[in-house]
């Protein structure tokens, strides 16, 4: 009866971002969501309790209080309580203090745990990296990339996605995987699902709460919508159009 | 004063749109062309919790409230408005209606079935001759010892050909006028029930309309839902809960209008820019955007009236004309903003404008609708 850790982050939802004058990205009206390589992780978790025949999910998520709806989201999915690491200045974290804040509340309120699941990266940053770093923090083994996962006899069989194919790891638990999304098809909460998460027990952790006091470092300086300019010119389908295509694109420097 | 909806509406908002942005979307040009019913989809929605929202925990639904109601209905019929109205005339009356005035066995035998999606539920009132004059109908039911007997025909029924719950409205007494009617909840297979082949229809193909006719069809009290002679108040409640569903699909209407409005409009180029930059277009979207505000705070406000359990019936039909009345004239700008493209069958906007014109007609025409308000407000 595995109990599983499901490490999730609340992030704008990118459905919801316009683009402002100046090609500067208009925010003020966005919804946020769960990235969605962590609603895989927390699908995983769900999935592997559920295989085990009990234990429990227990999600953990570092943010802003108005990260809260993210907790009641995350509980719909499948979680059966949450621990919510919360300040104001939590949303200016970098990932190694995210890692360090989850590590910590790791260690001091969660006693037993058989896996902790993370997805491979967030939805807006996508470093990578919260992952990896919680698992050295905590001195336990760490498996990315990971597209089939099993849990048997106090080891992990894992399929990681590699460059030239899928590489069949073990590792013994407790330990870390990060998910990729063809891992699973996460659920779609149903009405009762959403309605009964509210009911699930959640625990507020405040910063003072942790030792270390961090101080959100990541500062934003400029965001900006890619743009794709268009040149109007237009190419006849003969060969003295292949001609003025290929003669602009080295004039443009594409090609030499 | 509060507009914002609760962590749990918008969740489930989030949600049921995701839903159907996987499930319904996909389908809904195919039943529609094929006016087949969706049986998968119907499953899922069970699954899913969505087809008794508002019916409370032990009788099978979710136990939520009728404004997270409406808007799952909004969402549905955004994707897809047979899909959207057949849940509505579904949880807004079928469901309703047992769990206002029906016995507990009554709620035990016919209410978790429907609530948890097993079955599907149907509202039999309309008749031949008989449609916003709800008092010519003929259809009566004799009393025979115990037992009523019922004859008659009764017409646009939706959910007649696949439903398993009937709601019945019919004479027990005519000459006691609006004290006669009386309603009955009658299952699917009762000797005497009939329902007839599905009638081919302008828009909302997929939802399975038909008749339904009754040849000496014999209950017992038990098929009587609440008092003998209150089917009058029934079926105003039933009105009342289910105008505020068809505002509500009339809001998704809109919104897809919109959606796609703006879409198309970004896209198309015409005399060197995108005729979202014509101001003859843009003013189209301009006053399709603010009519599907107001449709969706009247409708909200309706469902929060029945929510805290304040008198509705004119908000219901204020909600229900408005939304009506504003789908109709909206879709067919987005058809106009969609040139030949909007015309030619598979666009979007030319399904929403056919499914828009059904709203101005069932559950109350726009003139009934006018009726009540205009009976409320000159009192």
């Amino acid at each position: 009866m595995p109990v599983v850790v499901a490490c999730f982050k609340w992030v704008v939802d990118e459905a919801y971002i316009r683009r402002g004058a100046g090609g500067a990205l208009d925010l003020s009206s966005v919804d946020y969501k769960i990235g969605e390589y962590d609603r895989n992780a927390i699908e995983e978790a769900a999935r592997l309790r559920d295989a085990g025949g009990g234990g429990s999910v227990i999600g953990i998520t570092v943010g802003a209080p108005d990260s809260a709806k993210g907790v009641k989201d995350g509980l719909s999915r499948g979680m059966d309580q949450a621990f919510f690491v919360s300040d104001p200045s939590f949303k200016d974290l970098e990932p190694s203090q995210t890692a360090a804040i989850l590590a910590e509340v790791i260690r001091t309120r969660i006693p037993q745990y058989d896996l902790i699941a993370c997805g491979e990266g967030s939805s807006d940053l996508y470093a990578q990296q919260v992952g990896p770093r919680l698992a050295e923090l905590l001195g336990i083994p760490c498996v990315c990339f990971v597209q089939k996962l099993s849990l048997e006899g106090g080891k992990l069989v894992a399929d990681r996605r590699v460059e030239d194919g899928v590489e069949v790891v073990e590792a013994p638990l407790p330990a870390l995987v990060t998910v990729l999304p063809d891992i699973n098809t996460p659920r779609i909460p149903g009405v009762k699902d959403t309605l009964m998460a509210g009911r699930k027990p959640v625990t507020t952790v405040k910063k003072e709460e942790i030792a270390g006091g961090f101080e959100g470092t990541l500062k934003t300086e400029a965001m900006t919508a890619s743009s794709l300019e268009r040149t109007g010119e237009k190419l006849a389908a003969d060969a003295a159009g292949i001609a003025r295509f290929v003669d602009s694109l080295r004039k443009s420097g594409v090609i030499r | 004063m509060n507009f914002k909806l609760t962590e749990e509406q918008e969740l489930i908002r989030k949600n049921i749109r995701e839903f159907c942005v996987k499930n319904v979307e996909p389908i809904a040009a195919e039943i529609d062309e094929k006016e087949s019913h969706p049986v998968d989809l119907f499953k899922k929605l069970a699954e899913g919790g969505w087809m008794g929202i508002p019916i409370p925990t032990q009788y099978g639904g979710a136990g939520a409230d009728y404004l997270t109601n409406a808007i799952v209905v909004e969402e549905l019929s955004r994707a897809c408005s047979s899909t959207g109205f057949t849940v509505s005339i579904h949880v807004g009356i079928a469901c309703m209606l047992i769990n206002l005035f029906g016995t507990e066995d009554q709620k035990k035998k016919y209410l978790v079935p429907l609530a948890t999606g097993k079955h599907l539920g149907a509202f039999v009132l309309t008749e031949p001759g008989a449609g916003t004059d709800v008092m010519a109908a003929t259809t009566t039911a004799t009393k025979d010892g115990d037992a009523y007997v019922l004859n008659g025909t009764k017409t646009f029924i939706s959910n007649g050909p696949i439903a398993d719950t009937y709601l019945v409205f019919c004479w027990t007494d005519k000459a006691a006028g609006r004290k006669g009617m009386s309603s009955f909840i009658i299952p699917k297979g009762t000797p005497g029930l009939k329902p007839g082949e599905h009638f081919h229809k302008m828009g909302l193909r997929s939802s399975q309309t038909s008749e339904v006719v009754f040849k000496d069809c014999r209950l017992t009290k038990e098929n009587l839902l609440g008092a003998e002679g209150a089917g009058m108040v029934n079926a105003g409640a039933a009105f009342d809960h289910g105008r505020v569903g068809i505002a509500a699909q009339g809001v998704g209407i809109l919104q897809a209008a919109l959606d796609e409005s703006i879409k198309y409009s970004k896209e198309r180029v015409q005399m060197g820019s995108p005729i979202a930059r014509h101001q003859a277009i843009s003013w189209m979207i301009a006053d399709m955007a603010t009519d599907l505000q107001a449709a969706r705070f009247l409708t909200y406000y309706a469902a929060w009236l029945k929510d805290n359990k304040l008198p509705f019936t004119k908000d219901a039909s204020m909600a229900k004309l408005f939304a009506a009345e504003k789908a109709m004239h909206h879709t067919t700008k987005a058809v106009q903003i969609h040139g030949g493209y909007g015309y030619i069958k598979g666009a979007k906007v030319e399904r929403l404008m056919r499914d828009a014109k059904i709203l101005e007609i069932y559950e109350g025409t726009s003139e009934a609708q006018r009726m009540v308000i205009s009976g409320t407000v000159l009192r």
